[in-house]
């Protein structure tokens, strides 16, 4: 067919063989595909049906028996072939298998290996053992294993075992644990007592103490649905069995007169039956603070909440409730023995308690500006009567993230019996701040 | 058996007092020896010029600095005298003996910053930042900053990110150095508030062999995150032997009798800003805790 020839432009990129015209066979269809390189991809189809399949493998072999100009071809060039649509698991096997079928001595695996190992993000495989398994099969099986002392002394190819370990840092790094079959095929590759074997032995030890130390797991595929991360993270940081979440509100659409769309951010808040009583007893005088945002980490990503407290309550106006006795019936609640507690038995240490104010409930929303956290605390006072005569002040701070102190300035304020919810801007009275702490930032620079 | 570095920059440290001597580095090619090639130096950060100056030149002499620094130490040395007679460490015996815990750390004003060093890997060429300061009512401590993955580009290292903040070494009067005794307890105990961050605590002893320098004792802290405060019990038989960030083959037990600093260490590869905010470090005894060891002190990878 010679349009299709004529359809074959000849691109000279001074880079590798591969971007040498392939005679094409004249049943199959053509397509040409340009990626960000300049490079031209072709696949051949035996049907338009199957366009989405990526490049076949014969189509390596016969680019490298071209003898085109004279430039540096590296292994990380058949990675780069693949268009970047395609990079997938699947074509990353088809490159490792293009390698493996060309050449039986497998001549150049270890710089292809480390090609791979540098690609494997691109093509989202960093975290799959089967790749890793496969990758080892690159390796030539049996001629580094060292066969007698002296090979065994004196560190039997150490590119090739540096390679392996290098592969299984990979693995580590990444916080894969390998299996059977990569003892299997390290055992055939480099022998028992060779550095990748050391290596694997010595992540088999470690991995599986470190794997459950955390006494707050995080699930492993985390939520992709805001409201159902909202939902975790609140039970995470609420620190009471009993707190109960509440959605206030799901992320839509709405519509405003002028028929443009709003996207109104979700509103998912937390609040225990504790945390409920002590906002009751607050007194109606003193204001209460939404604070935020703050951030909270779940393994990569930052998700950021506020908080709704009051100032400590000062030493004279503390009240000590006596505990009710009909409480609890299993057992005293308070005991008035009169233990004269030695040195040897105070299990408390000498510090002071620290008292932030009650925390009275926590929420989480994309868009943290005051329409949305009026909207919380009018959620919350269905439930909690007592924010309606309470003052409710705003520090919405994006500058520094920790609990204000009591004698911080108050930006916003929202005055409840007003239905309409004065909204000051926060912003004048923020700045101030926000320069502060970066004086204050360059000040306690890194102390050398 | 020469596997090539891969260097993985050390997980904190140790900056002594302003006093510190700058140590000359150590040499690198065999043709052109430095005259004082054999003193193993602090880490170069790949780059950076030698510092070539004879050691006399080193020294900042300055009068009043000198009458301060006369004042302070022997009103240490007067400290320690009347100290033993109180009682070991200067509290009487029997408090020595019998008591169960003890707090180590408090952040109970601007003074307490000054027993801490931070790091982050600015130092060997990356773009983390860490900072401390007193947490709100001069309570407690602040450490925030921010962590850069971006390896600096120098052709050595591959994996960055970290940023840290030790313990300064104690000191005596003169500069000598003093240990803490924490034989009779057997738990540390903070109270911190973090934002979810998985942290490392580092604890340094004193060592008597050159290769042991760097080696530290460590276990994780895996914050909760929220604004409640996180009380943290781990027990010293967990902490796990680990040099320059490698862990070690040969592990035995954490001795309590001469340790040196504690430090805390990010290095999760998340990037973004972070933040910690501690209220005391103490160690306790807790006598529910029997055991001795969490690993395996047989040799687990017997020689070729």
């Amino acid at each position: 067919m010679k349009c299709s020839r004529c359809l074959l432009p000849l691109v000279r990129s001074g880079r590798t063989a591969a971007q040498r015209c392939v005679l094409l066979p004249s049943t199959s269809q053509l397509i040409v595909q340009h990626n960000e390189q300049q490079q031209v991809l072709r696949y051949f189809h035996c049907s338009p049906a199957s366009a989405k399949r990526g490049p076949v493998p014969a189509q390596f072999v016969k680019e490298d028996e071209q003898k085109g100009t004279k430039s540096l071809a590296t292994k990380e060039d058949l990675f780069e072939q693949v268009a970047k649509e395609y990079k997938t698991k699947d074509t990353f096997n088809k490159v490792i298998d293009v390698f493996t079928k060309r050449d039986i001595r497998r001549r150049g695996h270890v710089e292809f290996i480390y090609a791979a190992l540098k690609k494997m993000s691109e093509f989202g495989v960093e975290r799959d053992l089967n790749v890793y398994n496969k990758l080892l099969d690159v390796f030539p099986k049996e001629v580094f294993v060292p066969r007698n002392f002296i090979q065994r002394m004196f560190n039997h190819y150490p590119r090739q075992q540096e390679c392996g370990v290098e592969l299984l840092e990979q693995m580590e790094n990444y916080g894969i644990m390998p299996n059977t079959e990569t003892k299997v095929l390290l055992v055939q590759i480099f022998g028992e007592k060779s550095h990748p074997m050391r290596k694997y032995q010595r992540i088999m030890y470690w991995f599986p103490k470190f794997k459950h130390i955390n006494p707050f797991p995080i699930p492993q595929p985390l939520p992709e649905d805001p409201v159902d991360l909202a939902h975790l993270s609140l039970t995470r940081i609420a620190n009471d069995l009993d707190a109960r979440v509440t959605i206030y509100q799901l992320p839509c659409t709405d519509f405003t007169e002028g028929g443009e769309e709003i996207k109104l951010p979700h509103i998912v808040g937390i609040q225990s039956p504790s945390q409920m009583e002590q906002l009751a007893k607050h007194n109606p005088k003193k204001p209460v603070f939404v604070e935020g945002p703050f951030p909270l980490w779940l393994r990569k990503t930052c998700v950021y909440y506020y908080v709704l407290r009051a100032d400590p309550i000062p030493l004279e106006e503390r009240v000590e409730e006596p505990y009710d006795p009909e409480r609890c019936f299993d057992y005293p609640l308070q005991l008035d023995l009169d233990l004269d507690r030695d040195l040897g038995d105070d299990e408390s240490f000498d510090v002071d308690d620290l008292d932030d104010g009650p925390v009275f409930a926590m929420c989480m929303t994309s868009q943290g500006d005051q329409a949305t956290l009026n909207q919380w605390i009018s959620g919350l006072q269905q439930n909690n009567p007592i924010l309606g005569e309470v003052p409710t002040l705003f520090r919405l701070d994006a500058g520094t993230q920790e609990l204000q102190g009591a004698a911080d300035t108050e930006p916003g304020y929202r005055h409840q019996p007003h239905p309409e919810a004065q909204r000051e801007e926060p912003q004048p009275a923020e700045d101030p701040e926000a320069v502060v702490e970066e004086e204050s930032r360059r000040s306690h620079g890194m102390k050398q | 058996m020469s596997l090539p570095k891969i260097s993985c920059a050390p997980a904190s440290r140790l900056l002594s007092s302003i006093h510190d001597l700058r140590w000359l580095l150590r040499s690198v090619t065999p043709l052109s020896v430095p005259r004082r090639a054999l003193v193993q130096s602090e880490y170069r950060r790949p780059g950076q010029p030698r510092e070539d100056k004879p050691q006399w030149q080193m020294f900042k002499f300055d009068f009043s600095k000198g009458l301060e620094g006369i004042k302070k130490h022997f009103k240490l040395l007067r400290h320690e005298f009347s100290g033993r007679l109180v009682g070991p460490e200067g509290k009487p015996i029997i408090e020595h003996m019998l008591e169960q815990n003890r707090v180590i750390w408090e952040f109970r004003g601007p003074d307490s910053l000054q027993e801490w060093t931070l790091s982050s890997d600015r130092e060997i060429g990356g773009q983390s930042e860490i900072y401390l300061k007193l947490g709100r009512n001069s309570d407690t401590c602040f450490l925030y900053g921010t962590l850069q993955n971006a390896p600096p580009r120098d052709g050595e290292t591959r994996y960055s990110g970290y940023c840290t903040m030790r313990s300064k070494q104690p000191l005596a009067s003169f500069d000598r150095k003093k240990h803490y005794d924490w034989s009779s307890f057997n738990t540390l105990h903070l109270r911190i508030r973090g934002d979810g961050r998985p942290w490392m605590i580092n604890v340094a002893t004193e060592t008597y062999f050159a290769h042991q320098k760097y080696d530290i004792y460590s276990y994780f802290l895996y914050t909760r995150g929220g604004p409640y405060w996180q009380d943290v019990k781990i027990p010293f038989s967990k902490f796990f032997l680990n040099n320059q960030g490698r862990i070690q083959d040969d592990q035995h037990p954490l001795w309590l009798d001469k340790i040196n600093t504690i430090g805390f260490t990010l290095g999760d590869k998340a990037e973004g800003p972070f933040q910690l905010e501690i209220d005391f470090i103490g160690v306790c005894k807790d006598y529910a805790h029997t055991e001795d060891f969490a690993y395996e002190v047989y040799k687990r990878n017997p020689e070729v």
